[in-house]
This record gives structure tokens, sequence and C-alpha cells, in this order.
């Protein structure tokens, strides 16, 4: 019998503080959990409860001051600062509030930065830029600047270039938190099947509970605490 | 590496165009300024070179005495010596009689003994024959310059005629007449004297033994000695000069430097949001500093091929006023031609990116730092570098401290300069604190300020890190550029204040030649005899040899009026005079002292005519006459020892009751009836010296201006972009309700102030750099003291010109944005 797949996230007894001046604030401590591999995931919390803290944390982007951190296997911690950018370079993908596109890019240039950066810019894949732009309905927007796009658009392109490169773990950062109603389902309809498609593993901010209904599974930072809200 | 990596960083710098072309100028200025300098220094020394080959032709050594060498010594030479690769040479610089100011390089030749030394090139196909300037009198080569068949030289008042009898080619030619040699003593007055003789000696044990044999056999007062030694060591005079130029044009470097450190820092400031996301994506610290890095040699590369252009126009002009001043003050320069030489192009070539690198180092790591996404806020961006504020500071005065002991302790120019450059980058640290400092200072008076004031003023110390370096820049150029005014002026008014001390006589005299032409012993003995002079001061101004270098050396018999002109700054004056007159005893000058460490009581050997004689010096006397110092002996001292009872000039005392003018008249009717006469008042000679003067700083404050205009260029660019980027924040006050007008106030406003900031700054530090351009630069290049004089009209230029230069900057957004609805502004931030 084959032992249980591992889980992409592994997060044992986790803690990070902030230093305010001479005070310290703890932000959460002893923060357990554990994701599986091509899971969707939602995450509440009011503001400040730590949740951007939480998606930095397992991007490697900062560094906790307690406790395990392990991403598909990798203990981040362990890593130095250039092979924790190479691990986000390589397995992180992220869809921000505000797009976050790079201004000075087009439309296809900003879906394929992610794919040069690894290295895994063959025909074959800048086709598949094509092909995704189509079927988002921007193909004429290739050569678009971001400012040339709505908003709703513009997070439609953030989700082709956070999925790209097929990363094990999408960090999604209340991306319909700067929509209207229709263009924010549209955009996380894609991120979903997106996701799916490529197998990747969602972490999806929120503070809408609508939006956190559309994942199979539900936690809320509260307090410094992770408390599973569904299943 | 990524090339949509480049692409995202560097399409940033072309949506903002002014941004980027700004930058390309500011390095191309930087650049440019340190090309012309070292393509107009460069010329200057391939004019010297090219001037002393195209006479020198093969010869690697020469015979030469203080006053040329007697022509019967060559006679001898060929005749015992059996020398058969020797040559006379006459050579002097007569003026041309239709042309005044321009004067040719005669070089008088013997046509028979020529063959050898090959040192003049004739034209194209035609075989020129020297001995025709033997057999035909007046007969001359001409030089490709001077069109014609005949030219008319002047000297002593009496013009010569001379008719071309073939004509040499090439630029570097130019000036140059070929004449027989006894035409060539005929018209410079030389009789059976001439300049020198040219020797081919082999290189090798055989020629120096030659060599040693050769100057045991010569006569006393003559001395063998290499060509290219001789050469090097004129073309040293010179040295001083053109490294002051020099370091002069770094400076505009350094500013040009610090824009593109400004600008990069900026650019990267600016870019804090696009380049976390990038790391966000994944691109790694070494790619974006290398990206960043490979931006500004790129931008380098724009302003090196740019500042190459700019360089070698403004070299083309700068040329001009190097060798006039070479000309005025230390050589004649026959040849003044512009060289385009490759050297001085690769210099620029590798300086400008390699600067650009450089001045990006730090912003480049900085960019490699930024955090991934937007962690770290632009609030917390500018109160980290208020935080660096007091550290900076406290590195810049650790620099100031030292800067101050490594002058106190270093020798030399080059270390004095470095010393100026650290002194330079201290008062640099402390500048972006200002802007702080400043906003305090108006807080204190914040009630009685109006509104647009008062919101500018709390807006100073906001941006610390797009403003702090723009501050810093300008406030070092500005330093930098008052710091040289001030010395300039001193140096001004220290030689006026010399001169007016110096010229205490009524009426100068001297032959109309500038060629060492003596008066004549009739007009001497006239001048005694005029009844209406009450004093007559004689002079003999000559060179002398001082261990191996040619030095000014001036036998004099000054009435008590004359002798108090000369200012003692060692040794008694009523003993060193009485001294002078009594015994082997010397003044000497203070550079002189400075360059060899001399004081009252040592001994200098001097060449007499009778050979080496050892002087006591007895006195150190105040001179700006000449850098490399002067000799001071009583003129019946010398002229029985040199045995030479020539007067060079003269200097008069009119009569109790009889005027300047009475005087003039008296000298022009008689002894000006006996030789042609140059009659000058004092105060003739102290405007025409103070205009020398102020040509020979011509070029200084060319550069001076230059480095300004680089400032100029810098904060421009600097506040442009602040504000440009401000445009949001400005368009919520707008939509607030602000008029345009307001807006345009408080934006001139803010800029202004920081203006202020910068001219601020640049008053201590600048007055800091004069005092060690003074003290030390001048002291080291020159060996002179000079007075510390403020005009106080330049210090408020320095502040008005920050001001105006910043507010300046202040007007395009304030008018773009006043044009710009709101609405729209707001929409596309």
């Amino acid at each position: 019998m084959r032992p249980p797949p591992s889980p992409l996230i592994e997060l044992r007894g986790l803690g990070k503080s902030y230093r305010e001046g001479e005070r310290s604030r703890s932000v959460f401590q002893g923060l357990t959990l554990a994701i599986e591999r091509g899971a969707q995931v939602a995450l509440l919390g009011p503001s400040g409860s730590g949740k951007s803290t939480l998606l930095n944390l397992l991007a490697g982007i900062d560094l906790p001051d307690a406790g395990t951190l392990k991403v598909d296997g990798i203990e981040l911690p362990r890593l130095d600062e250039g092979a924790r950018t190479r691990f986000r370079r390589r397995h992180v993908g992220f869809v921000f509030q505000f797009f976050n596109l790079i201004p000075t890019l087009t439309v296809a240039e900003n879906i394929r930065l992610p794919l040069e950066l690894n290295g895994l810019d063959t025909p074959a894949e800048l086709a598949r830029v094509a092909a995704l732009l189509a079927r988002v309905g921007l193909q004429d927007r290739q050569h678009s600047y971001p400012e040339q796009l709505s908003g709703g658009e513009q997070q439609r392109v953030a989700c082709l270039r956070a999925l790209i490169h097929r990363p094990a773990l999408l960090l999604a950062d209340e991306p319909t938190g700067n929509l209207d109603i229709a263009s924010g389902r549209r955009v996380l309809e894609l991120l979903l099947e997106l996701t799916a498609e490529a197998g990747s593993t969602l972490l999806l901010v929120t503070h809408s509970n609508e939006v956190a209904e559309t994942c199979e599974r539900v936690l809320e930072l509260r307090q410094g605490r992770l408390v599973q809200v569904r299943p | 590496m990524s090339t949509l990596l480049w692409r995202s960083l560097l399409r940033h710098l072309l949506r903002h165009p002014w941004q980027l072309a700004l930058a390309v100028l500011g390095i191309a200025l930087g650049v440019a300024v340190v090309l012309a300098v070292d393509l107009a220094n460069q010329s200057a020394r391939k004019s010297f070179e090219q001037s002393v080959e195209r006479v020198s032709g093969r010869a690697n050594y020469r015979i030469v005495g203080i006053d040329g060498v007697p022509q019967e010594v060559y006679v001898r030479l060929r005749l015992e010596r059996g020398l058969r690769d020797s040559a006379p040479r006459v050579e002097g610089y007569p003026a041309l009689a239709d042309e005044p100011g321009r004067r040719v390089q005669l070089l008088g030749l013997d046509p028979l003994a020529e063959a050898p030394f090959q040192r003049w090139r004739p034209a194209d196909g035609e075989a020129l024959d020297l001995r025709r300037l033997m057999l035909e009198p007046d007969a001359a080569v001409f030089p490709p310059d001077i069109p014609g068949d005949s030219l008319m030289l002047i000297r002593e008042g009496l013009r010569h005629r001379l008719r071309a009898a073939g004509r040499l080619q090439g630029t570097a030619a130019a000036g140059l007449v070929i004449v027989d040699i006894a035409t060539a003593q005929r018209l410079l007055g030389l009789g059976e004297r001439i300049t020198q003789i040219d020797l081919i000696l082999p290189e090798d044990a055989e020629g120096r033994r030659q060599a040693a044999e050769l100057r045991q056999w010569l006569p006393a007062g003559l001395r063998l000695e290499r060509s290219a030694e001789r050469n090097a060591a004129t073309a040293e005079l010179s040295a001083a000069f053109r490294l002051n130029l020099q370091a002069l044009s770094l400076l505009a470097l350094l500013v040009g430097m610090f824009l593109i450190y400004n600008t990069m820092t900026f650019a990267v400031v600016q870019r804090r949001p696009l380049l976390g996301m990038l790391r966000a994506l994944g691109a790694e610290r070494g790619e974006l500093f290398r990206v960043v890095l490979g931006e500004a040699v790129a931008l380098g590369l724009a302003g090196t091929v740019l500042g190459a252009l700019l360089g070698v126009w403004l070299g083309s002009g700068l040329v001009g006023l190097v060798t006039r001043t070479i000309d005025d003050l230390y050589y004649t320069l026959p040849l003044r031609q512009f060289h385009l030489e490759p050297l001085s192009l690769l210099k620029a070539g590798v300086l400008g990116p390699t600067a650009s690198a450089l001045a990006a180092w730090w912003p480049a790591r900085e960019a490699a730092a930024s955090p991934p996404a937007t962690v770290l806020s632009r609030a917390t961006l500018e109160s980290r570098r208020r935080a660096a504020v007091p550290r900076l500071a406290l590195l810049g005065l650790g620099l100031l401290a030292a800067g101050g002991l490594w002058l106190w302790l270093s020798r030399g120019l080059l270390a004095g300069f470095f010393g100026l450059f650290l002194l330079l980058a201290g008062c640099a640290l402390l500048s972006p604190g200002l802007p702080l400092l400043l906003a305090w200072a108006l807080r204190r008076v914040w009630l009685w300020l109006p509104p647009t004031l008062r919101m500018a003023g709390r807006s100073l110390g906001r941006h610390l890190s797009r403003t702090g370096v723009a501050v810093a820049a300008l406030s070092v150029a500005l330093a930098a550029s008052l710091g040289v005014g001030v010395m300039v002026d001193s140096f001004r008014g220290g030689v006026e204040i010399w001169l007016r001390q110096l010229l205490s006589a009524d009426l100068y005299l001297a032959p109309v030649e500038q060629d060492g032409t003596a008066l004549r012993p009739e007009v001497v003995a006239a001048l005694q005899r005029l009844p209406e002079q009450a004093g007559l001061n004689l002079s003999r101004h000559r060179d002398i040899w001082l261990d191996g270098h040619l030095t000014h050396f001036s036998a004099v018999r000054l009435t008590p009026q004359g002798q108090a002109g000369y200012r003692l700054l060692a040794g008694d004056p009523v003993t060193a005079w009485a001294a002078l007159v009594e015994g082997d005893a010397v003044l000497i000058s203070e550079p002189l002292a400075y360059r060899r460490r001399l004081a009252p009581g040592d001994r200098i050997t001097l060449d007499t005519a009778a050979g080496p004689r050892p002087f006591t010096v007895v006195g150190i006397f105040h001179d700006y006459g000449s850098e490399h110092g002067r000799i001071l002996i009583d003129l019946a001292r010398y002229q029985a020892l040199w045995q030479d009872p020539a007067i060079s000039t003269a200097s008069l005392y009119a009569a109790p009751g009889q005027g300047v003018e009475a005087l003039r008249r008296a000298v022009e009717a008689g002894p000006g009836r006996l030789q042609a006469l140059a009659l000058r008042s004092n105060r003739d000679i102290l405007e025409l010296s103070l205009a020398i003067f102020d040509r020979t700083f011509t070029v200084t404050r060319v550069l001076r201006l230059l480095v300004v205009i680089v400032a100029f260029v810098g904060i421009l660019s600097a506040l442009l972009a602040l504000q440009l980027e401000r445009a949001r924040e400005f368009a919520v006050l707008r939509a607030v309700g602000l008029l345009p007008t307001e807006l345009g106030r408080l934006m001139t406003a803010e800029t202004a102030l920081l203006g202020l900031c910068a001219g601020l700054a640049a008053l201590p530090c600048g007055l800091l750099l004069a005092e060690v351009l003074i003290e030390v630069i001048n002291r080291r290049a020159f060996g002179w003291t000079l007075p510390f004089q403020v005009d106080p009209i330049l210090l408020v230029q320095t502040v008005a010109l920050a001001v105006a230069a910043a507010a300046l900057a202040g007007l395009y957004p304030a008018w773009r944005l006043a044009r710009t609805p709101p609405a729209w502004a707001l929409r596309t931030e």
C-alpha cells in the first residue's frame, strides 16, 4: 500500500511578530496547518489578522520567528534569500488585490515573464500564452499595456501570469476585492478553473464569505489562531 | 538574463523622456568638460612637441648658454673636435609687421650643415635647395599659413622684408620661417652669437663618452644637454597649471557623477513598487542589480557619445585659451593647433560609462534589496531616509575630519586634490539633512508664513529619498564654484596689492621688442642725466641655471622706494638690502623658497661667467611674477660676476613738481630718440597685468560656469521629476479647491526652498574649499600665499543661483498641471 501523499503546505507552531518602535507586536503564534496538494482553500479574517503576512511567509518573502514552515517538502526558513527567490519563481504564483501588473510590459509580455524567468519560454509555451489569452477573451489586447485595460481585464491577465508556469502553489490576496461583482465573479471562476487544470494548490485570502464559499475548504485567522470553518 | 526584465525597467525610462534626456545631458556635460580640458591640454602639449620637433629634427644633444652661444664655439667644435654631425641654430619669435600681436618662429640654419638633421619638409614635389638662402639676401622658406611671396617682420621699430624662396607644407609647419643663419642673427640682433648648437651623438657608450669629453671641453657658461630632457623640463613649466585645469574638469565630472547617482537613485526609488513586483515574481537580487547597473552604463554610453561631440567642440574653443595662458605665463607656443587625440577620446569613452556604473552602484544595490511586493511603503522608505540623515551627517563630519587631517599630513599637489575631494564628499553628506533643518526652522515662524509657503515648508523633509541627493549635488557644484570664485578673487586681490606695492616708480620703460633686447647704454646714460627724474631703478632680467633648472633672475639697482616695493616675508629688510650690495648675497622669491625649502642663511650655487659660485640667501620676498621662482641680486655685483653690462628695463620717479606726463615727454624727447622704447606708467602696467591675469583665468571661469550648468541640469532634472511624480497629490489639492495659481506658487515655493537649502549648504562648504584652494592647492602648485578675500556679492549670487535654478524646476510641472483637469490626473496616476 502506497503512503498517503505529503501535504503541500505544512505549518507547525508558526509564529510571527513585528517590531513597532520599542515594542514587539505578535501577529500570530503557534499556527499549525496542513494543506493537501491540489486543494482550494479560502482564508478569511479581519484586517490586520495576519492573512497577508501568512501569504508572505508561504512565498518565502518573509521569515517566521518560530515554528516549522514547509512548502512542497521544502523548509523555507532554511533557504537563503537567493534560494527562496528561486523557489518562489518556480513554485509560487501570486495574484494581488491591486493586480500589480508590470506597467511597462504589454499584456502578453506580463504573462510571458514567469516563463522567461524560469527558462521555460519555449515556442510551445509561448503559443500557450496566446491560447490562454484567447480563452479569456483578451486576444486582441495582447499588445496593450495594463493601464489600457479595465480592472477585470487586468486581474484576468494577472491570473494567467500567476499560473502560466504551472506553480505548485497559487497565493491570491483578495483577488476580487477591487472589482465589481460581475468582474469579480468572472475572475474567481477563472482562478478556480485554471488552478484545477494546472493541479495547483490555491490559497485565497478574502473578506467575502461568498467568495470563500466557492472553495472546498475555508479557514479563518482570528486573534492569531487558525480556525477551520469548513468542512 | 530575462529580456523582459530589461524591457520592463528600460521602458520606464523611455516613458519619462524629460528625465531621461536630462540624465543623459548631465553625464554628457560632465564627460564633455573632462574631454575638452584633456583635449586642450593635450593639444597644447602636442603643439609644444611639434614646435620643438620641427626645429630639432634628429638632434639628440645641444649646446646652450644663458645668452646663447658664441659663433666661434661652433667653428672650433667642427675644426678642433671634428664633430661633423653638428649644426648651428638661431631661433627667435619676431612679430609680423602687418599683423600686430602675431609672431612667427624664425629659424636660422647653416644650409651646409643641415643634411643629417632633416628638420624641415618642403612642399610636395618642390626640391628645396637651402643653399638659395645663402646666396639670395633676405630669402626665406615660408610656412604654409603665410600666403604671398613676401612678409614683413619688425624688430626695434625697424622693418625687415623677407622673400619666399620655398614653402613648407603641413599644419605642423604653421608659423615657421626658415632663413640662413646670418639673416637670422641680423633680424634678431644677435651679432656673432647663435641660440644653440645641435648635435647628433651615438646613443651608446661611445656617445656618452663623447658627451663627457665635450662637457670638459666647453667654455664656462655653456652646457651640453640632452634635447629631450630640456624639452621635457620646458613642458614641465606649465604642469601645475595643466594639473589645476584637469582637477577642475574632474570636479565637473564629480558633479556629473552626483547627477548620475541622483538620476539612478531617483529611478530606483520611483520604481520601488515595480521592483517589488518583479521580486515577488521571482526576479533575483543579482538580476535586478545587473539590470539597474546595465541601465546606468547604457545611459553613460549615450551621455558619453553626446559628451564626446560636445567635448570636441568645447575643446577646440578651450585650446585657444589654454595655449594663450601658457604663452602668457610660461613659454612661447608658436603652434596653437587643436589635436583630436585618440587617447583622450578613449579616456572619455571609458570614463563616462565607468563613472556612470560607479555612481549607480549604490542605487543598484538598493534596487536589488527591494523587498518583494509592496511590503515597504513610501512612508516607511521616507522615514528610513530621515533616520539615515544623522548617520550620513556623522559620516560627512568624519570625512571632513579625515580630509583635514590628510591635508595637514600630506605633501604634494595630487595629495592636496585628494584631500579636497574628501572635504567635498564630506560636505555632500552633510547637505541632505538641510531640508529637515530648514523645515524645523520654518516651523518656528510658522504663523507668519502665507499658507502656500507653510505647505511647502511642511513637505520639505517629506521627500528626502528624492530630494536629498539633488540638494547634495547642487550644493557641491555651487560650493565648488564658490570656492574657485573666492580663490580667483583672492588671487586677483593679492596680485593687485602686490603690484601696487611693487610699482612704486612713475614711469617704466623697456625696448619695444619683448625678445630679450637690452636698453642701449646711451639710453641708460641719458636716463641718468634726465633732470625731470628724481630716482632711477635699473634691472637686468634673464634666466639662470639653478641645479639644472632655468630660473628667473633679476639684477637690480633700486632706490630706497624701489626696495620698499619688495615685501620681505623672511629676513630683515635693512640688513638684507645692505648684504646684497656688500657680498655674495641674493634675495629669493617665495615660490622658489617653498619649492627648494630654502630659508635665510641657506646657500645656493649659481653659474657665473667665472664658473659656479655660492651665494647666501638673505631674504625671501613676496612675488607673484613666476611660480617657478626668481632670484634677486645687486646689479653691480651681477655685472662684475657675469660680465654682462646690459640693462633690460628701467623705471623713473618724477622729480618734485614734475608730473608723470612731463616725465614721459622728457623721455620721449631724449632717450626715446635713441631707441624705440615702450613707456608705461605704473597704472598702465597695473591694468595690463590685471588684464593678463583675467585672461589667464578665462579658462577657469569657463570651467566654473560649466560646473554650474551641470549642476543646474541636475537640480532641474531631479526636481522636475519629483514634481511630475507627485501629479496625483497635486491633483487632489486641485480637486479640494486649490487654484492653479496657488498650486503654481506651492510647487515653485517647494523647489525654491530646496534650492535655498542647497545654496545655504554651499556657503560654508565653498568657503572651506576656497581656504583649501588658497592655503593648500595654490601653495603646493605655485608656492605662493594669497590673502583670503570674500566678495559678499559672490555669496549672494551663489544662493540666488541655487534658488533660481530650483524655482525654475517647479515652473514646468506647475504649468503642466495647471493645464490638466484634476480628474484626469487622478484617473491616470
